[in-house]
């Protein structure tokens, strides 16, 4: 299909994320609370209780080295359902056609879905940081950095639930790429632990594990410090997001699942 | 804003359509006039619902094209797709909004807002009886009430072609009568209608053209009128009393048949002066009549014709 770069239906766009905003609105007893209690039973549980007898990790205590990878884990958790499940669900219920028969492009309806897991993402980020205010007083200290490690790694997640909005034949199977990837590529990815104190090979094991390099540089708008240079980082999960957002844009412009 | 002010309404050339090995649409070429009312009509299966998708983007195209008000659907896809109003035979409805926002935010996709557009959207619910429901979803609705939403959406961004895929599937006779008089008040006003139906009375009563499908492949297009009168157009059946000993020559004459189980005369196509001319013939023979009918073909009788062959 031609004019798949096109953006000339801004209205249309602006559409599609105020219609994205409204269905997370609500399902916000499924995606906004959840995120927020679970942070704030880690921070009771991990770094408060067990936390008070560890030592600083990273110069900081260990509560509030926990509340960048808090933050991180349920950014990408809930940008992956933002999109995967409103597609999904469009598809499985045809109101995805009322998007399909309308002059949106490829890439209006692609970017309506991003831009809504951004905001879903700053959202629970803001609430989660709050948490983490109250409860350890941490606060970020390099906001360009927060702000930019969010957009970038909603941007990529939000893309990568397109895909699987796309290519899901039932609800289960959205949940396979939470469950089997998501879940323990986060857990191990360095939201309770900084690289340093794994052992030599599972630390090298991390360093080809993306989720490392969103935590790692996302603390350091926190901490100040990080195992791997923060540009590098950035680097790697633009990388992926922008790799994403092609595959995402190309399945969507082909009509892949979507125009049969 | 049309592609050129001459071109037809829609516009279809050698549309083919394959999912794998099976050919849903098959060579398909039709144009629907400006201000037509135009009946799509087939047996189930026969692609009309594929051919309605790809006309409006919910289908990629295997071959041929498709121009709606000359704006070719693939490579101008964004005019072509302004001018079109679907009415789907699936509900599709955003179960997250009020059908009242259904309607703006349909519009919004439309690349339309602001305050015109609430309005349209309170004057489609007034007219379609929908004011009440205007902040409940989709799913509180009756059968009937999201038949008229599905209408009321397809009309909100005021398109020049209206599509209506079953749009009296399930209805009763009351509110399919009130959709009728609907329909040919916006017909009446300029749009162009397309229609897919199993009624087929519905087709006879709306259409001014009909196309019929089977198989994928076109068997059929014409107006209404003259789709009636391929087949006889009228059957004179008279009962007599008692067997018939032989049919009286001037009957023969006018192409009669006996049926003698029924002990009934049939004619077709009798001209109307015929008529008495029958019954006397008949009476003059020294028999009663016992019962007559007179049956004009419908469209269902061309419609079984023609997808029977």
């Amino acid at each position: 299909m031609t004019d798949v770069w096109g953006f000339r239906n801004p209205i249309g766009f602006a559409t599609l994320v105020k219609r994205e905003l409204v269905r997370t609105y609500k399902v916000i007893n499924q995606v906004i609370w959840p995120p927020i209690i679970t942070t704030i039973l880690y921070v009771l549980v991990f770094g408060l209780g067990l936390g008070s007898r560890v030592q600083n990790v990273q110069g900081v205590p260990y509560a509030a080295f926990l509340i960048p990878g808090l933050i991180m884990l349920q950014v990408i958790d809930q940008t992956y359902g933002e999109s995967s499940s409103s597609l999904f669900q469009g598809r499985f219920m045809y109101s995805i056609q009322e998007l399909l028969v309308s002059p949106l492009s490829a890439l209006e309806i692609v970017t309506g879905f991003i831009v809504a897991s951004i905001l879903r993402a700053l959202l629970i980020a803001m609430l989660i940081m709050s948490v983490g205010f109250v409860m350890v007083h941490t606060l970020p200290q390099n906001w360009v950095l927060f702000f930019g490690m969010v957009v970038l790694v909603s941007t990529l997640f939000g893309a990568i639930g397109i895909i699987f909005g796309l290519l899901a034949e039932k609800f289960d199977h959205i949940a396979v790429f939470t469950t089997f990837v998501i879940t323990p590529l986060v857990f191990v990815g360095g939201v309770f632990t900084s690289a340093q104190f794994l052992p030599p090979l599972v630390r090298r094991v991390s360093l080809v594990n993306p989720m490392f390099y969103m935590i790692d540089a996302f603390r350091f708008a926190f901490t100040g410090r990080s195992d791997v240079p923060v540009t590098l980082s950035i680097a790697i999960v633009a990388t992926l997001a922008v790799a994403s957002l092609a595959i995402a844009l190309r399945m969507t412009a082909l009509g892949y699942k979507l125009r049969v | 804003m049309n592609g050129s002010p001459k071109a037809p309404a829609l516009r279809i050339d050698r549309l083919c359509k394959r999912y794998g090995g099976f050919t849903a649409v098959d060579g398909i070429s039709l144009e629907v006039a400006r201000g037509d009312f135009f009946g799509f009509l087939g047996p189930n299966g026969a692609g009309k619902t594929t051919s309605i998708n790809a006309i409006v983007g919910l289908a990629t195209i295997t071959s041929g094209t498709i121009e709606i008000f000359g704006y070719d659907n693939v490579r101008a896809w964004r005019e072509a797709r302004g001018l079109v109003g679907l009415a789907p035979q699936e509900y599709n409805f955003d179960r997250y909004l009020s059908i009242r926002d259904v309607l703006i935010y349909q519009a919004g996709y439309y690349g339309l807002r602001g305050a015109a557009v609430r309005k349209r959207a309170d004057n489609l619910l007034e007219r379609f009886g929908l004011t009440s429901k205007a902040n409940d979803t989709f799913v509180r609705l009756s059968g009937g009430m999201k038949r008229r939403l599905t209408l009321a959406r397809a009309l909100i961004h005021e398109p020049q072609l209206l599509i209506l895929d079953e749009p009296t599937a399930g209805v009763d006779v009351e509110l399919r009568i009130e959709l009728w008089d609907l329909l040919r008040d916006l017909n009446a006003a300029g749009t162009t209608i397309i229609l897919t139906t199993h009624y087929l009375e519905e087709a006879e009563a709306l259409c001014k053209n009909i196309a019929i499908v089977e198989g994928g492949k076109l068997v059929a297009m014409e107006s209404t009128a003259k789709l009636l009168a391929r087949r006889g157009t009228t059957t004179l059946s008279v009962t007599v009393d008692r067997p018939l000993a032989s049919v009286p020559p001037a009957l023969v004459a006018l192409g009669a048949i006996y049926e003698a189980p029924t002990r009934t005369v049939r004619l077709f196509n009798v001209p109307p002066d015929a008529i008495a001319a029958t019954l006397g013939e008949l009476g003059a023979a020294g028999y009663a009549i016992e019962n007559v009918d007179f049956a004009r073909s419908s469209l269902q009788d061309v419609f079984l014709d023609l997808v029977k062959r």
